[in-house]
C-alpha cells in the first residue's frame, strides 16, 4: 500500500527530470551548435574582429637622411616635429565646438577662412582630421596644454634647411609626406628616405594601447655629402643677386666647378626661393636655370670653333683674316661685329671675339668637323649631372643644316645649350682636353657598406693636350687684352671668354637688337686651374649689356673671393692699392 | 592506528629539499623580476637616448641656422656695422714664397 502510494510521484519526478535534462541537452546542443557556427565556420571573421579590436599595425616612418656640403655643413636635415589632428567627440555641443575652434585659432593663428572650414569639418564628425602638419614640438605642447577634447598629436619629422634659400635649386625640396620633389631631394629620394618599418600595438577592452612591439625596424635614410662648398655657394648667390639687381636682368645663373674633377662647387639661380616653403614657391623660381634652361651661347661657343680649327689644323696661329668686309659669301644678312675690325690673326679673332673672323674660321673647319667637335664637347646631349630635369639642349644633325648654319654655329647661334654644357666645354680646355662629366654628389654614407667608394670618373679626351694648352693661352689673352678685360684680377692669371647673344624675337621672327643674354665663362688660375665659373644674365638693362661689361665683373668678384677662400693668393705683385704680407709661422721653421 | 615513525634523516632531507626548492624558486622569481625591471630601465633609457639623439640633431640644425652665412653677414653689417674692405685695406696673410 505504501509503495503503491509512493510510485506515481517518483515516476512523475523522473519524467520531469528527463524533460528538464532533455531541455538542457537541447540547449547545450543549440549552444554547441552556435559555438561551432561562430568558432568553426565563422572563425576567420571572428578572429579578424578580435584582432581589429585588440591590436593594430602601424607604420614606422624612417628618418630622412641629412644632406651635407663638402665641408660637413648641414644643408638639409629632418628634425623632430609633431602633427596635430582632431577626432570627433561624442555628444559635443555646437557651442563647445565653436569654443574649441576659437581656442585653436588663437593658438595656431589659423585665419578666418581656415577657421570656418575647420568648424564645418568638425560638425561633419570626420573620423580623423589633420589640424596642422609638422609643427614644432613646442607649438604642439602649447596646443595640447589647452586640453581641448578631441585634439591630439602624433610624432612626425620636418625637413629643415638651416641656411634658408642657400643652394635652393640644388637641394630642391620635399612634399608634405617628406618625398623629394626637386633637386637632390628628388634625384636621391630613394637612399635619402630609407625604408618604412612596422609595429604592432595591443589594446585593452577600452582600446587603450598597452603594448608596442616593433615587427620590422625602420631603416633610416642615408646621409649624402654634396660637392658643393656652402661658402662658395654663398659667394656665388650673393654676387649673382647683386648683378641681377644692378643690371635689372630678368634672371641670372652662376655655376662654379673644379675643372679637374668635374665637381660642382656652387650653382646659383636667380630668382630663388626658400626650400623651407617649397610648396608655396612658384614654378618660375623653382626652375634651375643652370641645367634646365637652354639658350644660344653666342661667343662663348667660339671656344669650340677655335678648338676645332686648331685640332683639325684648319688655321695657323699666325694666319690672318679680313674682318672689315661684311660680304663674306654667306647667305642671308651680313655678319656684323660689335665694333669695326681690320685684319686680325687667328688668336686675335678669338681675343676680340670677331664674328666675321670666326665665321671664316668656321668655313675653314667645315661642317662635319665643327659638328663632330661640338658633339665631342657634349653639346646636344645631357651632361649626366646627378640632378633631375637636366635639359639636353639641341645640336642640329648635319642633315638639318642650312647654308646659314655653319657661320651661325661658328659664332654660337643655331645651337641650344645649357650653362652647364658651356662650362663643361671650357673645363675640357682647362683640363688639357679631358672632358669630365660634372657631378654634385660626393658621397652617400651607407652604414652597411662604410668602405664602399665612388668609382673614379672616366674622362674623355676631346682635344689633344697641346691644343688645349694653346687654347688656354688664347683665352688668357682674351682676358688680358680682349673683350674679357673686366674679368682681370690683379695677381692671378685668368682665362675666359665673353658672350653676348641677341635673343630671338618670336614676334618679329628675327634676332632682337635690344634683348641680349650676357655671359662670361672662364677659369683660374690659367696655368693650374682650380676654379671654373660661368655667369649668365638675361636681358641686362641700361648702357652696359655686353657679356664683357655685365657678366665678366661678376666672374671676377666670385673668383677673387673664392680663390682667397681656397687659400690661393696672388702669384704676382698686385697693382696699386693692395698690400700683401707673408706671415712666417715660427712653428713652421 | 600505528603511526610509522619517519626517520629523522628523511625529515631533514625533505626539509632540505623544500628549502632548496624555495630557494631556487625565490632565486628564479628574483631573476625574473630583476630581468623585467632591467628591461624596463633599458627601455626607458632607450627612449631617453632616442629623445636626446633627436634633440642633438635639432640643436645641430639650429646651430647651422645660427651660423648660416646670410645671418652672419646680416649681424656683421647691421649690428656690428662692419663694411667690405677697400682694395687698399686688404692684407693677404700666409701667402706663399711668391708674396714675400
Amino acid at each position: 500500500m505504501r509503495s503503491a502510494l509512493k510510485e506515481p510521484p517518483a515516476k512523475k519526478v523522473n519524467a520531469r527530470i528527463r524533460i528538464l535534462l532533455a531541455g538542457l541537452l537541447a540547449w547545450a546542443v543549440l549552444l554547441a551548435g552556435r559555438l561551432v557556427q561562430l568558432q568553426v565556420f565563422g572563425h576567420a571573421a571572428a578572429q579578424a574582429e578580435v584582432l581589429e579590436q585588440s591590436r593594430s599595425k602601424s607604420d614606422i616612418f624612417p628618418e630622412r637622411g641629412t644632406i651635407f656640403d663638402r665641408t660637413g655643413q648641414i644643408l638639409a636635415r629632418s628634425i623632430p616635429a609633431r602633427s596635430l589632428f582632431l577626432t570627433p567627440v561624442k555628444g559635443e555641443s555646437a557651442e563647445a565646438q565653436r569654443s574649441k575652434v576659437r581656442a585653436l585659432n588663437k593658438a595656431l593663428g589659423l585665419g578666418e577662412e581656415e577657421t570656418r572650414r575647420l568648424l564645418v569639418r568638425i560638425r561633419q564628425a570626420e573620423p580623423f582630421l589633420y589640424l596642422r602638419r609638422k609643427v614644432s614640438p613646442e607649438t604642439a605642447a602649447a596646443v595640447e596644454s589647452l586640453k581641448l577634447p578631441g585634439v591630439h598629436s602624433h610624432p612626425d619629422t620636418m625637413r629643415f634647411y638651416p641656411n634658408g634659400p642657400l643652394a635652393a635649386h640644388i637641394l630642391g625640396g620635399v612634399g608634405i609626406d617628406d618625398t623629394g620633389l626637386a633637386g637632390v631631394e628628388y634625384s636621391y629620394n630613394q637612399p635619402l628616405q630609407g625604408k618604412k618599418g612596422q609595429a604592432i600595438i595591443l589594446k585593452d577592452a577600452r582600446r587603450r594601447e598597452y603594448y608596442f612591439e616593433t615587427l620590422a625596424a625602420a631603416l633610416p635614410g642615408k646621409d649624402i655629402a654634396l660637392t658643393i662648398d656652402a661658402t662658395l655657394q654663398y659667394i656665388a648667390e650673393r654676387e649673382l643677386a647683386k648683378a641681377v639687381e644692378a643690371s635689372q636682368a630678368n634672371w641670372g645663373t652662376v655655376i662654379v666647378s673644379h675643372p679637374g674633377s668635374g665637381e660642382i662647387l656652387a650653382m646659383a639661380s636667380s630668382p630663388t626661393y626658400n626650400p623651407n616653403a617649397f610648396s608655396s614657391a612658384g614654378a618660375d623660381v623653382q626652375f634651375n636655370r643652370a641645367i634646365q634652361l637652354t639658350y644660344e651661347p653666342g661667343s662663348t661657343f667660339k671656344i669650340v670653333t677655335a678648338s676645332a680649327a686648331l685640332a683639325h689644323h684648319a688655321v695657323g696661329l699666325r694666319e690672318t683674316f679680313d674682318c672689315s668686309r661684311d660680304d663674306l659669301g654667306f647667305p642671308g644678312k651680313p655678319i656684323r661685329d660689335h665694333k669695326p675690325f681690320g685684319i686680325l690673326t687667328f688668336p686675335e679673332v678669338v681675343i676680340h671675339s670677331s664674328n666675321r673672323g670666326m665665321a671664316q674660321v668656321g668655313r675653314r673647319v667645315g661642317q662635319a668637323s665643327l659638328y663632330d667637335m661640338a658633339a665631342a664637347f657634349g653639346f646636344g646631349r645631357k651632361s649626366g649631372i646627378d640632378l633631375a630635369g637636366e635639359a639636353a639642349g639641341r645640336l642640329q644633325p648635319l642633315s638639318a643644316w642650312s647654308r646659314r648654319t655653319l657661320p651661325a654655329l661658328s659664332t654660337g647661334y643655331e645651337v641650344a645649350t645649357t650653362p652647364l654644357q658651356v662650362l663643361q666645354a671650357i673645363n675640357a680646355v682647362a683640363n688639357r682636353g679631358a672632358l669630365i662629366p660634372p657631378r654634385i654628389v660626393n658621397n652617400i654614407f651607407d652604414p652597411a657598406q662604410p668602405l664602399k667608394r665612388r668609382p673614379p670618373t672616366v674622362a674623355l679626351q676631346v682635344l689633344p693636350p697641346e691644343i688645349a694648352i694653346t687654347m688656354a693661352g688664347i683665352l688668357e689673352e682674351a682676358v688680358e687684352e680682349g673683350t674679357g678685360r673686366q674679368a682681370r684680377l690683379d695677381g692671378y692669371r685668368i682665362a675666359g671668354k665673353t658672350g653676348t647673344t641677341q635673343k630671338w624675337d618670336p614676334v618679329l621672327k628675327a634676332y632682337s637688337e635690344r634683348k641680349h643674354i650676357a655671359s662670361f665663362v672662364g677659369f683660374a688660375p690659367a696655368d693650374n686651374p682650380v676654379l671654373s665659373v660661368i655667369v649668365v644674365l638675361d636681358e641686362p638693362k641700361g648702357t652696359a649689356t655686353y657679356g664683357g661689361d655685365v657678366a665678366a665683373p661678376v666672374f671676377r668678384e666670385i673668383v677673387r673671393k673664392a680663390l682667397l677662400k681656397l687659400g690661393i693668393f696672388p702669384v704676382t705683385a698686385p697693382a696699386k692699392g693692395l698690400i700683401t704680407a707673408s706671415v712666417w709661422n715660427e712653428a713652421r721653421r | 592506528m600505528i603511526r610509522k615513525k619517519i626517520p629523522r634523516r628523511q625529515i631533514i632531507l625533505g626539509l632540505a629539499v623544500c628549502v632548496l626548492t624555495l630557494l631556487i624558486l625565490t632565486f628564479y622569481l628574483r631573476h625574473l623580476t630583476e630581468t623585467a625591471r632591467l628591461g624596463l630601465v633599458q627601455r626607458d633609457l632607450d627612449i631617453r637616448l632616442s629623445r636626446l639623439r633627436d634633440e642633438v640633431k635639432a640643436l645641430e640644425a639650429k646651430k647651422a641656422a645660427l651660423l648660416s652665412l646670410s645671418r652672419v653677414e646680416k649681424v656683421a653689417r647691421e649690428d656690428l656695422h662692419m663694411a667690405e674692405p677697400q682694395p687698399g685695406q686688404i692684407i693677404y696673410e700666409g701667402g706663399g714664397e711668391s708674396n714675400k
